[in-house]
């Protein structure tokens, strides 16, 4: 039975109402958590999986103890089992740091996986990297931006678009994928599911020393990388607001913004006062 | 023997050259970067009969190559490129290594940051030296809402992937002259465990949205099917695309194909036109790359609105309509 | 004493939330503008348990506790008030019966499709002259052999057109009304059973409330539920869960229109400062907020004695008497805070106001929650 290893990140959760949407403040409230979309896909990929030809699913996440929570809603959506990876001094990795933690926990707690499993990329730092680094700490093969993937015998065939080329590739197991968000309709959670989950769930937590790894190398402290500042792009964005008669305020527009708008189309806009 | 000059290398992803000039546009911006730390710019070029990119690269700046030129290399391999990245980058201790955020990029740099052990920033939209001489790499966060500066202050290279698009490519100057070095292909190269089974280009069509220079983009505020139609029109005059956010999508006004937003595709057009759009952070997460933006709905709060460097309070297609009037006097003029 | 929700509850209410807006937001607008009850929407509820949400996983539900109901009804309800109804009268006055009346034999016969989505519920108590009055139904069912004839019009009755089973409130004995209510499961196909016409309402336009005509409905025996003579004590029962459902969808109304107000006030601008900057809009918005959370500490703590097997009539009482009544004055509000806006059908805040309404009206007016707590403290006070 082949055993699948999806990694998922609790990231916090941007309303999703189409078009209802907050203001453009972020809250960067990590109070409220969800399932990384990505990672949502990545474990709809195990499903399948799972569902066409067999398998047993771990879901895996690096978070404070409330990243439980994506653990249970993984389980909820047929996962089979959970491994919580939390420790204070686990906070403030950055992507190279994270591979080498979830590396070793999947080294101890899946012990002959088949294939691991993560989303593209995280809706908050949106690096892409962990995936591709965990491929390296684990020394196995692996697949980035992945749309479909079928198992035959012990080899993967996967599709993708990358840099505007359908490629078909081919790895034998173990390997690692990521895979891209969106392929597929959203998995809900069905609500039974959700509550056997909370009831009875096999989830482990396990910290920097029951993984066995050297404190000095995770967290930030272990982290190449530092940052220095974090700011918000839009803010003192010019935003103007043009009102009246839609007329009028294509007479404004063009006065004010012919040049920028012309650039962009890379036409000259410019008209004689009246000329037509 | 001298002390050997510090030295900033971009890596030549030539894949997609013609759509896709990232590595020309960071030949220039590490011409910028290497004036303040005294360094040269190389380029690293990996592949099969590789002379026309050496060309293109020095032509935009690059002052020495480092070229591996074999057979072997015909087809992008992640393994085996960062394999002979991670040799080259550990005989000549470069400063900074940067990379295309293409797929490829994005696939390889990951993996050459891991054995090299040192810090990688994933899809930069800005880069800097700063006062301690060191490379600051900007990377946006929660679709561009936030933008963090980080450094690589102790491990080297400093490495970064840069969004393409993020810096304007130096006009080429065929004139100019570059050292090449070629670095022989190692005989000891393992195959690649990930094999390429089929590699064929995009129909053009796939990719037309995400490259459009104009964007014309509608929302559930147009109101119906025949409102949203309008678009395709002015779309039409200017050049560009027609995108659409998910309502309209699901209310059957544009196809699938156009739908712009998390679960859709990423635009960064130069001038991008939002029609009846709210706002809803999955559509302005994938449009965060349009230079300039113009919104036009009804509801002067729309978050959109906010976004916009130009927000109209009008009824959308009512705008849309005087505005397509307009460009055709000032075409035909 | 914890009033945190537990990451249970939470995960709940993200999960329903997700689906909620991604699946039913986009169409509420056009639901309660055509009237039309989205069967697309029922289809992807299926999978998930929704018409099931309480019921034991031995039928196919989720056996979700009464928080978990109250929260699911909520976050459906804070997107469609109409699809919150649809859910709270189905799981709570339609499946909850027959899983706490109903015979071995009558919940594998029902509750399988039921809570699988396939057959929706409807409870039928109200007619043209009996409502809050259950003394004054007059619908019969008078034995004939091995089955029930049942005669009459039940009106009002929410699910109505869409509905596979109906349990129908009649009398065996109308010279008896007292002793001699019982409640029938009616299903679609039973003969002599038609949807009447369909009601024009103020609000829950998506849901197809109708009336249900029964022309010698013909039932079989066994499609009574409990005893003879019970109806009342049924009725009574089914009423006292199915106000904690009303709770609930009263809440999930007032939270959106509570939520579109802060982002309004953020928004809007008026003497070029922000609605929120001013004192008169900060005491709506804390008055909004005050009422929603005392509600629904009022609500969860009527489920939690639920789930305690305790009574909890009289506080199910008071959740459904203030959340209904705090649905209509925040709703209210908010379209008050949203000026012209709030008053046009561009902004969702007036579907809040126009679905919050009735609230205060099914499932026993806020005059008759009154009389059952009433007798609830009188009976206490001695």
């Amino acid at each position: 039975m082949l055993k699948l290893v999806v990694c998922i990140k609790q990231v916090p959760m941007v309303s999703e109402l189409p078009w209802d949407p907050k203001t453009g403040n972020l809250q960067r409230d990590l109070a409220e958590g969800m399932m990384n979309p990505a990672c949502r896909s990545a474990l709809d990929a195990a499903l399948r999986i799972k569902e066409a030809v067999g398998g047993e699913i771990t879901a895996i996440t690096m978070g404070p103890p409330m990243a439980e929570e994506v653990l249970r809603e993984a389980i909820a959506l047929g996962a089979d089992r959970g491994v919580l990876l939390t420790d204070r001094k686990m906070a403030g990795a950055d992507t190279s740091v994270t591979s080498h933690v979830l590396a070793r926990a999947i080294e101890k707690n899946c012990p002959g996986f088949d294939l691991v499993l993560c989303g593209l990329a995280t809706s908050d730092s949106e690096t892409a990297q962990v995936g591709p680094q965990l491929a390296e700490e684990l020394d196995i093969p692996g697949v980035t931006y992945v749309d479909e993937l079928e198992i035959r015998d012990r080899t993967v065939r996967m599709q993708r678009i990358a840099d505007y080329f359908l490629e078909t590739l081919e790895m034998d197991l173990p390997g690692l994928v990521t895979v891209m968000a969106g392929r597929h309709a959203p998995r809900y959670v069905p609500l039974g599911g959700l509550q056997a989950a909370f009831a009875e769930a096999d989830i482990v937590s396990l910290d920097a020393a029951a993984i066995g790894i050297d404190p000095e190398r995770i967290g930030a402290k272990g982290s190449a990388t530092k940052i220095l500042n974090v700011f918000s792009p839009t803010e003192g964005k010019e935003n103007i607001v043009l009102t009246g008669a839609p007329k009028r305020i294509v007479e404004q527009l063009f006065e004010r913004f012919d040049d920028r708008i012309g650039s962009a189309l890379g036409r000259d806009l410019k008209t004689d006062k009246r000329s037509s | 023997m001298t002390a050997k000059r510090r030295q900033i290398w971009v890596f030549g992803d030539y894949r997609n050259y013609f759509q896709n000039r990232v590595t020309l546009q960071l030949l220039s911006r590490a011409t910028d970067l290497a004036r303040k730390i005294d360094a040269e710019v190389c380029a690293v070029v990996f592949g099969d009969k590789v002379d026309e990119w050496v060309g293109e690269y020095i032509a935009h700046g690059a002052e020495k190559i480092y070229r591996t030129d074999h057979p072997r290399l015909a087809a992008y391999g992640v393994e085996t490129y960062t394999l002979l990245m991670e040799r080259l980058v550990k005989r000549e201790k470069p400063e900074i290594v940067l990379v295309g955020a293409t797929a490829f990029g994005r696939e390889f740099a990951p993996r050459l940051a891991k054995r090299l052990v040192t810090g990688l920033t994933a899809d930069c939209i800005g880069l800097d030296i700063n006062g301690e001489g060191l490379l600051v790499q900007m990377a946006p966060s929660f679709g561009g809402n936030l933008v963090a500066e980080i450094v690589t202050p102790e491990r080297r290279p400093q490495m970064a992937t840069v969004r393409p698009g993020t810096f304007q490519e130096i006009p080429h100057d065929y004139a100019r002259t570059g050292e090449v070095v070629d670095v022989p292909m190692p005989r000891d190269l393992p195959a690649d465990r990930v094999r390429l089974v089929q590699s064929e280009r995009c129909p053009q069509r796939d990719q037309k949205l995400e490259d459009a220079k104009v964007v014309v983009c509608g929302g559930r505020g147009l109101g119906s099917k025949k409102k949203f139609a309008k678009l395709f029109e002015l779309a039409e005059l200017l050049g560009g695309e027609v995108g659409a956010t998910r309502p309209a999508v699901y209310a059957d006004w544009a196809d699938h194909n156009a739908l712009v937003g998390q679960a859709g595709k990423q635009i960064r057009p130069q001038i991008l036109f939002c029609f009846g759009i709210s706002g809803a952070i999955q559509f302005t997460a994938a449009c965060n790359g349009a230079k300039f933006v113009i919104a036009v709905n009804k509801n002067p709060n729309a978050a959109m609105m906010k976004r916009a460097d130009v927000a109209i309070v009008a009824d959308a297609s009512q705008f849309c309509a005087a505005l397509i009037q307009e460009f055709k006097k000032r075409f035909r003029s | 004493m914890d009033l945190n929700p537990c990451m249970k509850h939470k995960a709940v209410r993200k999960a329903v939330r997700m689906f909620a807006e991604a699946e039913i937001a986009p169409i509420a607008h056009d639901i309660d503008r055509d009237a039309r009850f989205p069967w697309e929407i029922v289809e992807k509820m299926k999978p998930l348990h929704f018409f099931g949400l309480q019921a034991p996983e031995d039928y196919g539900g989720a056996g979700m506790d009464t928080i978990s109901y109250a929260i699911a009804i909520e976050e459906i309800s804070r997107v469609s008030g109409a699809m919150g109804l649809c859910l709270t009268v189905h799981n709570g006055v339609a499946v909850y019966p027959i899983v706490r009346f109903g015979t071995e034999e009558q919940k594998n016969r029902l509750l399988p499709a039921m809570t699988r989505g396939d057959r929706i519920g409807a409870f039928c108590l109200t007619e043209s002259n009996a409502g809050s009055d259950a003394g004054g139904v007059e619908t019969t069912a008078i034995r004939d052999g091995k089955e029930y004839v049942i005669n009459g019009t039940k009106i009002f009755v929410t699910n109505g057109g869409v509905c596979g089973v109906a349990l129908i409130f009649a009398l065996t004995d109308p010279q008896n009304p007292q002793r001699s209510a019982g409640v029938f499961i009616v299903e679609k196909e039973s003969p002599g059973f038609s949807v009447g016409e369909k009601e024009d309402l103020c609000g829950m336009r998506a849901n197809p409330v109708s009336s249900l005509v029964l022309d010698d409905c013909r039932v079989p025996e066994t499609n009574l539920l409990g005893r003879s003579g019970n109806g009342i004590k049924i009725a009574l029962e089914t009423l006292d869960t199915g106000r904690i459902g009303i709770a609930a969808q009263a809440l999930g109304l007032a939270q959106a229109a509570f939520e579109d107000s802060v982002r309004y006030a953020k928004e809007r601008q008026q003497f070029k400062k922000p609605l929120s900057s001013f004192q008169s809009i900060q005491n709506y918005l804390a008055d909004m907020a005050t009422e929603i959370d005392a509600g629904r500490l009022l609500l969860y703590r009527a489920c939690a004695l639920k789930d305690a097997g305790r009574p909890f009539g009289a506080e199910a009482a008071m959740a459904k008497l203030y959340c209904s009544a705090l649905a209509t004055r925040v709703t209210n509000t908010a379209v008050q805070i949203h000026g012209g806006y709030g008053y046009s059908k561009e902004y969702g805040v007036e579907r809040y106001f126009r679905d919050a309404k009735v609230t205060e009206i099914y499932e026993g007016t806020s005059e008759i929650q009154r009389l059952v707590i009433s007798r609830a403290v009188l009976a206490q006070r001695t």
